[in-house]
């Protein structure tokens, strides 16, 4: 169990990068999480998560182009690893057979509510 | 676009970078930035500021933040070791570099080691008591109309009463110092004259005296018990078990038992007492009974007395003035009131403060000078100063030998704190290098030096407040010689040093020339300090002092047969061969106890009574001493003791030009405290007049003195005052002693030379001159060793220009004067600055003393020629040897 660990924000940004394919960096993730989620982040959420799931072996990181409005600096681009896909993998089979294993009753109940 | 970029809040910007992880640095400032950008297109600057703000603020979290300790690791365990490596390697490298520094801060340290040691004994003195903080003694301040006195002396009561009547007093105790008298083994009666001092049974208490054997709290409750210490029962008996054996004092009828013998005195104590005696024994005495009874505000008690902590002493010194007002009404004008003054004070703080409650021929407690203290923690302090300074200048000056390798630890990424610890953590191995062999060095020399310091002072048994002292300078030191140099070649950028190997630098030159001269200066300001003192202990051991000191024996009078013969004895002892006149007296000029003086007036007038001193003559002083009488006559028989003979101050005070018999009156005496009155004037008659001498201690002015005749009412004789021949002096010391000893059998023969008395005046002056001394040769050793490399260093820079001047056709002098200029003009600028100090310094020092040396010019010129010398010879033996190098060897390779 403890194999594949992936926490709710790390799930995100891991299914984002994957969606962004090739041309994730912070700023690009950040953007697309806030326009598809709704929701803000903060770069300091988004690097802590980053580093993280790199330092999980999650992630792979490598130093793009440096552009103008960066001031010079370079970008730095993340692609998930062959351990990043399995762990998204696990996350998702872990959760559709939890789904599976509601009764259906669960739902009608609450649809009654 | 780079204006929008610089636009984003620069504070945020350079907090951002501060606190950044360096290595997500990089990507998180262009996320920043980019975001930034964006924004500013799309909500304007205001907005995207704030923005930014927010992002940089929300990005302070672990795991961005950069983690401390991942640098100290690397750091403290083997950056460190590659420090001790390269600077021991660097040491080893450059050893007349290495040898110079080291020498210069071990000489620096061990001078002050030494004197702080000094310094640290005498600002702790009676410090061995486990009270101290809390122990005060009791000084008397009184005032009769106009007249104060401030004598550390109370009366009986106060000390009893203050015990139940003041909470905060703890105990109290009482000391006196009745005398002296001949102290002897019954079963071995060979007679010691000793002081007399009498304590209560709280004495022991109160102080930590520490008994080698006897119990401290039952020692000195008996009548009839004395304590003794070590010295003293090992001259008495030849050994220290002696508990239980009794002693007499010759003018006690009954013998004594001793309850406890003492551990001696530490030398840091002021205490010298080496018997004490019970107070209980002179309980039964009527004197003592009278004193019990109503004595509140005497003088005759040594009063010490322990608060409880915390109190405060000032208020306690309050009620105990109320306390004895209460009880006892002074006479009409005079005023009384108490002070309690710390026991730490005792040794350096009692310059205005009589010693009283004591006899005046017992020696009053030794007193420290204050003023001398600060002089030596200055003098340590500035030797310290100087060594530190040379490990500046040679370390800068060398710099060039470095460059390469700072170079080279920049480039690889070394940053400027770094270089600044390498360079710091060197100067600590080299100052803790000299650390390690200056205290060798220093408990090598100690013992001679507690031998002329008259100390007993150890390195190794010291407070460990010294220690920490002495460590914190040392590391401070280290500190303050190794900045400079660590923040000057931490400077360089890596660039410049490794394509030019050069350093363009003209500050660090100026600071060197500053500090070189600062070190003169106080080289300077120590060679006229020594030569002041050293003139003026010589101008006080040598100066004419009106009577004739040389071959002069005095012989105390112990006993009342020596005393009561004194005619039988004195025509004895002239008639000894090498005897050339006797004279007995109560004082001899050059006294070191206590003189009586009188009040004095012309009778019949309604002068004001002046004070004068009194000693009591005979008609033989004159001869004896070779005193010259200006006026009048000299004392001829027994009928003249009524007569007086006056010096010249005491004329000028009493207004009289001629003596013709002219009768003046003496109301009351001191014999050193305050003045009682006679039971009956004595009015005798001024039948000369004395050419002044020096009575007293040079410190001091002449004094008005009168000579009354040797049968005078008020001072008896003490002395005979033996003129002798020089040669065989034991053998006429031996026939001395035959006649004292045959008049009385229990007469100790006491004697002391006159001129040896005398030169103990200025005894303290001699050490103090000594090791000033010391310490001047020792800042002038270290300065020279610094010259010596800075000259090294300057030489070998020129070495080039050297060679091409040689070839042009420059003469060897003219070469070394080239090379020997500059540091002429550092010791000629240090003396400018150097003089006025050491000027206001001297005269402000010889203002101790009544009468003193001038400060002449020739003082200034002596010790700046010295200095300019020692500078010349140090950097002319490097100019000269480059002035006579061949000229091929310094521009064959280029």
């Amino acid at each position: 169990m403890k194999k594949y660990q992936l926490g709710e924000f790390e799930e995100i940004v891991i299914l984002t990068i994957g969606i962004l394919n090739n041309r994730a960096y912070s700023v690009s993730i950040k953007d697309e999480i806030e326009s598809r989620l709704s929701r803000t982040v903060s770069f300091g959420a988004l690097h802590t998560a980053l580093k993280r799931l790199e330092e999980k072996g999650y992630l792979k990181s490598f130093v793009g182009e440096s552009t103008d409005e960066r001031a010079g600096r370079p970008r730095q681009y993340f692609e998930i690893t062959a351990m990043g896909k399995k762990a998204m993998r696990y996350t998702k089979d872990t959760r559709d057979e939890l789904w599976k294993a509601i009764p259906k009753t669960v739902w009608q109940a609450n649809l009654t509510c | 676009m780079s204006k929008r970029v610089t636009s984003a809040p620069r504070l945020f910007l350079r907090f951002f970078r501060w606190y950044c992880d360096p290595k997500m640095h990089g990507y998180i400032e262009g996320d920043l930035m980019e975001a930034y950008h964006a924004r500013l297109i799309k909500y304007g600057k205001r907005k995207a500021d704030m923005q930014f703000i927010v992002d940089v603020l929300l990005l302070f979290r672990p795991g961005i933040i950069r983690s401390k300790s991942e640098y100290r690791n690397l750091n403290s365990a083997d950056m460190i070791k590659s420090y001790f490596k390269t600077g021991v390697r660097y040491l080893w490298r450059s050893k007349l570099h290495s040898i110079l520094n080291i020498t210069g801060l071990t000489f620096g340290i061990v001078c002050f080691l030494l004197i702080d040691l000094y310094v640290f004994d005498e600002l702790t003195f009676d410090q061995q008591h486990t009270n101290a903080e809390r122990i005060y003694r009791v000084v008397e301040h009184k005032n009769v109309r106009g007249e104060a006195t401030t004598i550390a002396a109370a009366g009986f009561k106060l000390a009893e009463e203050s015990k139940t009547s003041i909470p905060e007093v703890e105990s109290t105790t009482r000391m006196q110092r009745i005398g002296r008298a001949n102290l002897v083994d019954p079963e071995n009666p060979v007679p010691f004259q000793e002081d007399v001092t009498i304590a209560d049974e709280h004495f022991l208490e109160l102080f930590d005296f520490p008994l080698i054997s006897g119990d401290k709290h039952t020692a000195l409750k008996q009548p009839a018990s004395i304590i003794i210490n070590e010295d003293l029962a090992m001259r008495i008996f030849g050994r220290t078990d002696v508990m239980g054996k009794s002693l007499e004092f010759s003018f006690l009828p009954l013998s004594l038992k001793i309850t406890g013998i003492l551990k001696n005195h530490p030398r840091n104590s002021s205490f010298n007492f080496n018997s004490v005696m019970s107070e209980s024994t002179a309980h039964n005495s009527d004197w003592f009974k009278q004193l019990m009874g109503s004595d509140w505000a005497s003088n005759a008690f040594s009063v010490y007395v322990l608060l409880t902590p915390h109190s405060n002493p000032d208020s306690v010194s309050k009620k105990m003035t109320r306390l004895v007002l209460s009880n006892f009404k002074p006479d009409e004008g005079t005023k009384l009131s108490y002070s309690l003054q710390p026991l730490k004070d005792l040794h350096l703080k009692s310059a205005n403060i009589i010693d009283g409650a004591r006899n005046p021929n017992v020696e009053g407690i030794p007193q420290g000078n204050p003023l001398y203290i600060t002089i030596f923690s200055f003098a340590a302090m500035f030797v310290l100063l100087i060594a530190g300074i040379n490990y500046t200048n040679l370390t800068t000056a060398r710099a060039s030998s470095r460059i390469k390798e700072i170079g080279v630890r920049k480039a690889i990424g070394a940053t400027r704190s770094n270089l600044i610890r390498q360079f710091l953590f060197e100067s600590w191995l080299t100052t803790g290098i000299a650390f390690v062999l200056a205290i060798v060095v220093a408990s090598l020399v100690l013992p001679s030096f507690n031998q002329f310091a008259h100390k007993q002072l150890s390195l190794f048994a010291v407070d460990y407040r010294f220690w920490a002292y002495a460590i914190g300078a040392v590391v401070i030191i280290g500190l303050l010689a190794g900045s400079y140099s660590a923040l000057l070649l931490s400077r360089f950028r890596p660039v410049s040093l490794l394509k030019g190997l050069k350093i363009q630098s003209t500050g660090d030159l100026s600071v060197r020339k500053v500090l070189v001269v600062f070190q003169f200066t106080i080289c300077i300001v120590m060679i006229i300090g020594t030569i002041v003192l050293l003139l003026q202990v010589r101008y006080l051991n040598n100066t004419d002092l009106g009577f004739n000191k040389d071959l002069m024996v005095v012989i105390d009078v112990n006993t009342g047969a020596a005393r009561t013969n004194f005619e039988v004895i004195k025509d004895q002892m002239s008639k000894v061969a090498a005897v050339k006149s006797v004279s007995v007296t109560s004082r001899v000029p050059g006294e070191w106890k206590s003189f009586r003086t009188v009040r004095i007036s012309g009778e019949g007038t309604t002068d004001e009574q002046r004070v004068s001193y009194l000693i009591g003559a005979d008609k033989d002083f004159m001869t004896t001493f070779e005193v010259t009488l200006l006026q009048g006559r000299n004392f001829r028989e027994a009928y003249d003791s009524s007569n007086i003979i006056i010096n010249e101050t005491a004329a000028r005070m009493l207004g009289i030009t001629e003596a013709s018999e002219q009768t003046v009156e003496i109301a009351s005496v001191s014999p050193g405290g305050a003045f009682e009155t006679l039971d009956v004037p004595f009015k005798p008659r001024v039948i000369g007049i004395v050419k002044d001498f020096h009575f007293q201690s040079l410190r001091d002015k002449i004094q008005p003195l009168i000579i009354a005749y040797n049968q005078n009412p008020i001072h008896v004789i003490d002395y005979y005052s033996v003129k002798i021949a020089p040669t065989d002096i034991p053998g006429t010391l031996e026939k001395l002693k035959g006649i004292m000893v045959n008049s009385d059998q229990r007469d100790p023969f006491e004697y002391h030379f006159l001129d040896e008395q005398l030169a103990l005046f200025y005894v303290e002056d001699e050490r103090r001159q000594t090791l000033l001394g010391w310490t001047a040769f020792a800042t002038i050793f270290i300065a020279c060793l610094g010259l010596f490399g800075l000259a090294t260093y300057s030489t070998e820079q020129r070495v080039k220009e050297i060679g091409v001047r040689k070839v042009l056709g420059a003469t060897i002098p003219g070469l070394v004067s080239l090379l020997s200029r500059d540091f002429l003009k550092f010791v000629l600028i240090a003396s400018c600055i150097a003089f006025p100090i050491a000027w206001w310094a001297t005269h402000r020092w010889l203002q101790e003393y009544a009468y003193h040396i001038e400060v002449e010019w020739w003082i200034f010129v002596l010790a700046g020629a010295l200095a300019t010398g020692i500078a010349l010879l140090t950097v002319s033996y490097q100019a000269i040897k480059t002035a006579f190098s061949n000229p091929v060897d310094s521009l064959r390779s280029e």
